[in-house]
């Protein structure tokens, strides 16, 4: 613990920054929300919608006439469909992964982004969803893939990793709204409180579930909140290593390997990181105010995990290399010769500089700490595990077993209009709800404050000698 | 006068025809244009053609002669043709089941009017399916990819149903009025100016019709013109023999086969009779000693030339240099022709040829294909000769006036020029789209005052001719039809006339003859003295075929100077297209989507040039989009844009053009496709043309090609999947070898391929319960031959008849999205510009342990106990897992809603058996479990078990060679269980351990040993 409260290392960045005290960080951050938003807040979610609304189109289109709209052939079956369902779930790994484990892990820098990162991971999770959903033949039919009661006594096939999905992507979604939910309680009182529109007070007073900051309440919250942390735990490695299945439990070259589980939660991570810092750049700079709760410190700290699960990804791609040459195999063999030298070497090879080679800058701190610089790092990440998951699906997919079943592989502008919706739409959902709701947890940051300071005014204080977790701060409050 | 009050318009007409309409069913417009007030309507439009209302008619006149008219419509029976019904069963015999399919035999008619015989499945009387006819000499029980089509042709929604006289809705009433006007004038000219094209012809009663017509009308002349012809084959027997004889072969026997430049396996009247033969001498056997060995020259690759075992690529000028070249090592004398300066390759051939025809000795044949000229035909027929081969005989030709093809349009034309035509009929045919494009028909059809053509489409020539009279498919009709040894068989109809207006030939000659009879009674006539209902219901009239007639060894044959060609360096091959042929069948969907069997193209032609041709022309493709570079085609004054395609084993120095593509009036899928090659072909390059002048353009042009995806991936750095079944880099998909190499060891080891032991860590489901001979589980199986396979798509399209299978179209194919349950898989073998071709068609591979099935999340595909991998197609949500995880890639999914659910034509088509699938479903071959079901049924009717060879699949009905056989593995007795003991017995893909339930044999060629390839080279010795 000492570790975190001395002066930061590297970035010269305390966690918080400005001249704060309690009230500055409700009014800071809960004024985003109670007043009238910035005027560049308009443009974008008018962006964020029409982009949205090329997507609804999308989907009109797609259940008018089929997924023949989409460049889907023999033998390449899965297209951006799977991809984007791949991209967008490993997105959405980055937010429990700070909400719930850094939580465990009492990482305090984690405070004032979780929030933030856990609205990613729920959209993130709902452009995901989308895809399988619609991805398939007959999507009025998808409830089949559900183990409802039915008079056909039918029930899904529980072998097939599609089912395991279901159930992984399910629970994980459920347990990441329900985990934000918990988090936004107290927060909502807090507006509720605050608010001077009547509307306002009674939408915040319904959502706050009748808090009142009672010690009671506090307990409660803090258990049900650990427990939320420590059943999105397992999630967190349980849903990409599910979806990994899906290719890893086939038979194709390419897909069957064996180190896929772990190599696709790091992915996760390593994407989901990346995607953290490509929003956090420009809502900071939309939300001045932002900048003293999301400080370089914090943007420092996700480039190193960025870099750390990026070492992970690339050791992954090692290791694929490595055993299809090591197996003997003609088939494995072949598919990454085909990877190095096939018609789509070149999404390969950019996969590589893109995962592989430009987030090694991050090693240095000149550019871990310039923004500019972090930024671009972020977006190629964004683009390189894109990329990842069309060479290991489609690319997968073009050249298997039987030359006379060889084709390619590319999307139509139907595919590229619903990936790019989705994108929209998930912007859409972010300024919808940096508009409504507090993107950082005011009471939690209160609390760090709190435990940083020690009841210091100004920042530059000592840090305390002891600094109680939340649960012995709040008993001993209580008491 | 008052004309214009009385003047209507098609709305009142309609109004009228309502009130009509609650009377009575009315079927066509035809029938309706017959209606006295659609008359008068025609008659007020078009006043010239209605002469007897003329224009001083007043109101009292024109009542008075719409009830005359009204009165004497049911009397116009003397110009309509007599009244034959096909009428259904009020009350159903008593073995008549519904849902129980009757077959009945028919027969289709092929170019060059040979017929085929079939059974046609009929499913509560209409017809579904055809099978061949097992008595017919020309089927023996199979058929090809155009006889399995037909049935589409007579469905084809684009069908013309109405009579038109300049494009408009006429009557047949005031067609026989002109004819018979014309006619009566021309009877007392003794017909001088009455010309009579059809098609050639092998119907006797078509014939003696014909021929009655003609004592009528002594002076008219009646042509015969089929732009794909034997003309050659007859011209040249006649240089060797004296007169026109048909030779027929016995493939069977025959131990050393030369092939010119035929494609004896897959065109010409006896294809799919000598596929058979050839099938039945090639097969291994264990033990085999011995082996036929086939030489074929050509220029493009063809089906024969794929399994041939030496394949010489030649440009089409150099094939009669080889048949030179072989005859002068045979030591037949040629008078009047050299073969000129022979390449290394060439002349190894001709001396392997040569030297392995001597010692087969009466046991060896040359045949030659008909598009090559006259004197090499007459070589050939003296190498045979002078072989005293037994497997060679001649007989009388079956086609009326044999081998004046193009004398016939030629005398055609000029006799229009010359204006001595006065009335054409065109009964069938094209001559606007297909004549020698010099002759120049499109120009020439409009001088004749009165022309009137019959056709079931309102094609090209029909738009010029004044009359287009629709006419009957042949399974709406009778006729009969000579094979190609002269056997007879009948045509029945199989189904209703679906369009009450057409007329067939037959009846369209009878009725201008005067002749008032049906013509089920002119076949009865024809045919009097025999059973005639012995005749219909085997479809075969016995002992018809011709006697083999005795020719005499000519010294010498003595090419006049001239008639081989000179060639040149770029020259022109046209051959029919393998699949729409002549153009005639441009509108039939599935023969337009099948791959053509060598190629893989489809709903196009192109191009093909041999690969260094390609890169001296600078072809550049662009193979993610399919796209190939336009060229310019130009032979003297004529041009033509076609792309340009670099197909491997092409001959250097020609290009072969399809024809029967580019037409501008095929109906809606026929039109725009392809490039119509007759443009180029003039009566004097008919098969042929030199001095062609090619440059590439940039544009380029989709071409929708099955297999291109992997053909062509040079440059990427890999190694050239052609290599993909060499030794050197064997993927474990097809096992061949040499003969040499199977009589050494039957196994055909190979050392690049392991088989693992099966294991697993779940208990393994049995399917191998045989203790009890009687009680037994059956184990559906399927061994595939490719030793004898020759890729024709017969199985493809008899898989498409059958199951219901969707069209999807030239851009769904460019994406990758075809259809078929089975398909014929090409790889080449050896060197990329001339490579060896196997085929290899690819069923469903029926798993028993099946990676589709553990992935599908819905169990919409399972296992049956009797080893089936199941689909069910209501319970597939298309996710497209299973086709993913499908090593063999055999599945195939409904990307839109590709089945017609909406032409009601369409729907007689199906097979009520099988489920039309709907968009979004995955769907894949099922074995035909809709025929294992049905002999399950059978059997258990009789509380028996399923025979074996009582289920027959599709595929394995339609194959000419025999190559697929099914059945019951747990029964050791069964055809496939003796097909899977088999040493050359082989699993596609072992090591993946999936346990597949198709299985193959090896393909083995019978190498000469101074010919054989590298690596066989070193057991020859």
């Amino acid at each position: 613990m000492q570790e975190t409260i001395k002066p930061p290392m590297g970035t010269d960045a305390p966690l918080i920054e400005g001249k704060q005290n309690y009230e500055t960080i409700t009014e800071k951050i809960g004024g985003i929300v109670l007043k009238s938003p910035p005027k560049i807040w308009y443009p974008l979610f008018a962006l964020g919608f029409a982009g949205t609304m090329v997507m609804v189109f999308t989907i009109c289109w797609l259940l008018l006439r089929g997924i023949g709209i989409w460049g889907v052939n023999q033998p390449v079956g899965w297209g951006f469909d799977i991809i984007n369902f791949v991209w967008w779930i490993g997105i959405g790994h980055a937010g429990t992964l700070i909400s719930a484990i850094l939580l465990l892990l009492r990482q305090q820098w984690r405070t004032s982004i979780n929030r933030f990162s856990e609205a990613m991971t729920i959209f993130a999770v709902m452009c995901a969803g989308m895809f399988p959903l619609l991805h398939t033949g007959r999507p009025w039919l998808d409830y089949w893939l559900f183990p409802l009661p039915n008079w056909l006594a039918m029930w899904p096939q529980f072998r097939s990793p599609l089912l395991w999905d279901v159930f992984a992507v399910s629970t994980y979604f459920t347990v990441s709204l329900l985990f934000w939910y918990t988090g936004l309680i107290p927060d909502f009182a807090s507006l509720r409180d605050r608010a001077k529109g009547k509307i306002a007070q009674l939408i915040c007073g319904t959502l706050s579930l009748g808090w009142r900051g009672s010690a009671k309440h506090w307990m409660r919250y803090e258990s049900a909140y650990l427990l939320l942390a420590g059943l999105s735990t397992p999630l967190v490695l349980s849903v990409h290593s599910v979806v990994s299945l899906d290719f890893a439990t086939s038979i194709v070259p390419g897909w069957h390997v064996t180190v896929f589980p772990p190599y696709f939660v790091a992915g996760a991570i390593y994407a989901g990181f990346a995607m953290v810092i490509t929003l956090a750049v420009p809502f900071r700079m939309i939300y001045p105010q932002l900048k003293d709760y999301i400080t370089n410190h914090h943007m420092d700290m996700m480039a190193k995990v960025m870099l750390a699960t990026g070492l992970i990804v690339f050791y992954g791609y090692m290791m694929e290399a490595f055993y299809s040459f090591y197996s003997a195999n003609q088939f494995e063999t072949y598919m990454i010769e085909n990877r190095f030298w096939g018609p789509y070497s070149g999404t390969y090879w950019a996969l590589m500089i893109c995962n592989g080679l430009i987030p090694q800058l991050l090693w240095f701190p000149r550019f871990r700490h310039n923004l500019f610089w972090l930024y671009g790092v972020s977006m190629v990440v964004n683009v390189g595990m894109w990329l990842e998951r069309f060479v290991i699906i489609s690319v997968s997919l073009h050249r298997e077993y039987k030359p006379s079943g060889w084709g390619f592989y590319a999307g139509t502008q139907w595919d590229w209009s619903m990936f790019i919706g989705t994108i929209f739409f998930f912007v859409m959902m972010m300024f919808l709800f940096a508009r409504f709701m507090p993107m950082i947890a005011i009471f939690e940051m209160r609390d760090l404050w709190h435990r940083l300071y020690h009841g210091k005014s100004g920042h530059n204080g000592h840090a305390p000698a002891h600094v109680p977790n939340s649960a012995e701060v709040t008993s001993k409050e209580d008491a | 006068m008052e004309n214009q009050q009385e003047r209507m318009d098609l709305s009142q007409i309609r109004e009228k025809l309502d009130k009509a309409k609650e009377g009575g069913l009315w079927r066509s417009i035809g029938e309706l244009a017959e209606r006295p007030e659609f008359e008068e309507y025609l008659h007020q439009e078009f006043p010239r053609q209605s002469a007897s209302l003329g224009d001083f008619v007043n109101r009292r006149q024109f009542f008075k002669l719409m009830g005359a008219s009204l009165a004497l419509a049911g009397l116009t029976a003397c110009h309509r043709k007599p009244q034959g019904k096909i009428v259904p069963f009020v009350k159903a015999p008593e073995d008549m089941i519904p849902g129980q399919a009757v077959f009945y035999a028919s027969t289709i008619i092929k170019n060059g009017g040979f017929g085929v015989g079939i059974l046609a499945e009929t499913h509560e009387g209409r017809p579904t399916k055809i099978e061949g006819n097992e008595l017919h000499a020309a089927s023996l029980g199979s058929s090809d990819a155009m006889m399995q089509a037909e049935i589409l042709n007579l469905y084809d929604p684009d069908r013309s149903q109405a009579i038109l006289k300049f494009g408009r809705i006429d009557t047949w009433k005031v067609f026989w009025e002109e004819a018979f006007t014309e006619a009566g004038r021309q009877k007392i000219l003794k017909g001088a100016g009455l010309r009579i094209l059809t098609p050639n012809t092998t119907s006797p009663t078509f014939i003696r019709q014909m021929q009655a017509f003609l004592k009528e009308f002594p002076q008219a002349k009646w042509y015969q013109y089929d732009p794909v012809n034997r003309d050659n084959l007859y011209e040249g027997a006649r240089m060797a023999f004296g007169s026109p004889l048909m030779p027929v072969y016995d493939f069977a026997q025959a131990q050393t086969i030369v092939s010119l430049d035929s494609d004896f396996l897959y065109e010409g009247p006896a294809a799919i009779h000598s596929s058979r033969k050839f099938s039945e001498a090639r097969r291994l056997r264990e033990g085999m000693e011995r082996m036929n060995r086939l030489y074929v020259a050509e220029t493009m690759p063809s089906v024969t030339g794929s399994i041939a075992d030496h394949r010489l690529r030649a440009k089409p000028s150099q094939i009669a240099s080889l048949g030179v070249a072989l005859a002068q090592a045979m030591g037949v004398p040629v008078n009047g022709a050299s073969a000129g300066e022979l390449s290394e390759a060439q002349r190894k051939w001709v001396e392997a040829a040569a030297q392995d025809l001597k010692a087969s000795g009466s046991d060896g044949l040359v045949t030659v294909g008909d598009q090559q000229p006259a004197a090499l035909h007459a070589i050939a027929c003296a190498i045979n000769a002078f072989l005293q081969s037994r497997v060679t005989r001649y007989i009388q030709p079956a086609e009326f006036n044999p081998g004046n093809n193009l004398n016939g349009i030629k005398a055609l034309a000029r006799d229009i020029q010359e204006n001595t035509v006065e009335m054409l009929l065109i009964l069938g045919g094209n001559p606007v789209y297909n004549a020698p494009a010099d002759l120049k028909f499109e120009e020439l059809i409009p001088k004749v005052k009165l022309t009137a053509h019959l056709s079931r489409y309102t094609d090209e020539t029909s738009a010029l001719c004044v009359w287009h009279l629709p006419e009957s498919h042949p399974f709406e009709t009778w006729g009969d039809a000579r094979a190609f040894d002269g056997s007879v068989s009948l045509l029945q109809p199989l189904i209703g006339q679906l369009y009450p207006d057409t007329r067939s030939a037959l009846e369209v000659i009878t009725t201008l003859a005067g002749v008032s009879k049906l013509p089920y009674d002119l076949v009865k006539e024809t045919w009097a003295g025999r059973n005639i209902d012995k005749l219909v219901h085997d479809g075969v009239v016995p002992n018809t075929a011709f006697p083999s007639v005795s020719v005499s060894v000519p010294e010498s044959v003595s090419v006049p100077s001239g008639s081989l060609p000179s060639g040149s360096d770029t020259e022109i091959a046209f051959l029919p297209d393998p699949l729409i042929g002549d153009g005639s069948n441009a509108n039939n969907t599935w023969l337009q989507e099948i791959p053509k069997p060598t190629t893989k193209v489809c709903w196009d032609n192109v191009a093909y040039m041999s690969l260094d041709m390609a890169a001296r022309l600078g072809v550049k493709l662009d193979l993610t989009k399919q796209s190939y570079p336009l060229m310019e085609v130009k032979v003297g004054d004529r041009t033509l844009v076609v792309p340009a395609f670099p197909l491997p084993g092409h001959a250097d120095g020609a290009i072969t053009l399809h024809l029967g593509y580019g037409r501008t009036r095929g109906g809606q899928n026929g039109s725009g496709a392809g490039f119509n090659a007759y443009t180029l072909r003039g009566s004097d390059s008919m098969s042929m043309a030199s001095g062609a002048e090619l440059s590439v353009t940039r544009q380029m042009y989709p071409v929708a090609c099955t297999e291109a995806h992997h053909v062509f991936d040079f440059g990427t750095g890999l190694k050239s999947p052609t290599d993909y079944i060499d030794s050197s880099n064997a993927r474990p998909i097809m096992k061949v070898g040499s003969f040499t190499d199977y009589k050494k060891d039957p196994h055909l080891p190979d050392h690049h391929h392991h088989a693992m032991e099966p294991m697993s860590m779940y208990a393994e489901r049995n399917y191998k319960t045989y203790d009890n001979p009687d009680n037994h589980k059956y184990a559906w199986a399927m061994v595939i031959d490719p030793q004898v396979c020759t890729g024709c798509n017969a199985c493809v399209a008899a898989c498409q008849a059958e199951n219901n299978i969707s069209v999807v179209g030239k851009d769904q194919v460019i994406r990758q999205r075809e259809m078929h349950w089975i398909r014929v898989d090409r790889y080449y073998k050896g060197p990329a510009d001339d490579p060896e071709l196997n085929f290899l068609p690819v069923t469903c591979m029926q798993c028993e342990k099946a990676p589709c099935e553990v992935v599908c999340p819905v169990a919409a595909t399972v296992h049956s106990e009797e080893g089936l991998n199941q689909m069910v197609y209501n319970r597939c949500v298309g996710t497209r897992y299973c086709s993913n995880n499908c090593p063999y890639k055999v599945r195939r999914f409904n990307f839109y809603k590709y089945a017609d659910y909406d032409t009601p034509v369409l729907k007689l088509l199906r097979n009520p058996n099988v489920t039309v699938r709907g968009r979004g479903v995955m769907e894949k071959c099922t074995y035909c479990v809709q025929r294992i079901n049905h002999a399950r049924i059978e059997a258990k009717k009789e509380n028996r078990r399923i025979r074996e060879g009582e289920i027959v699949t599709a595929c394995q009905q339609a194959c000419p060679a025999q190559a697929i056989a099914f059945g019951d593995m747990n029964d050791p007795n069964s055809k496939v269980s003796q097909w899977r003991k088999q040493p050359q017995h082989f699993v596609m893909l072992e090591e993946l351990n999936v346990t597949p339930r198709t299985t193959y044999l090896a393909r083995v060629r019978n190498y000469h040993p101074e010919l054989a390839p590298e690596e066989h080279h070193a057991g020859d010795h």
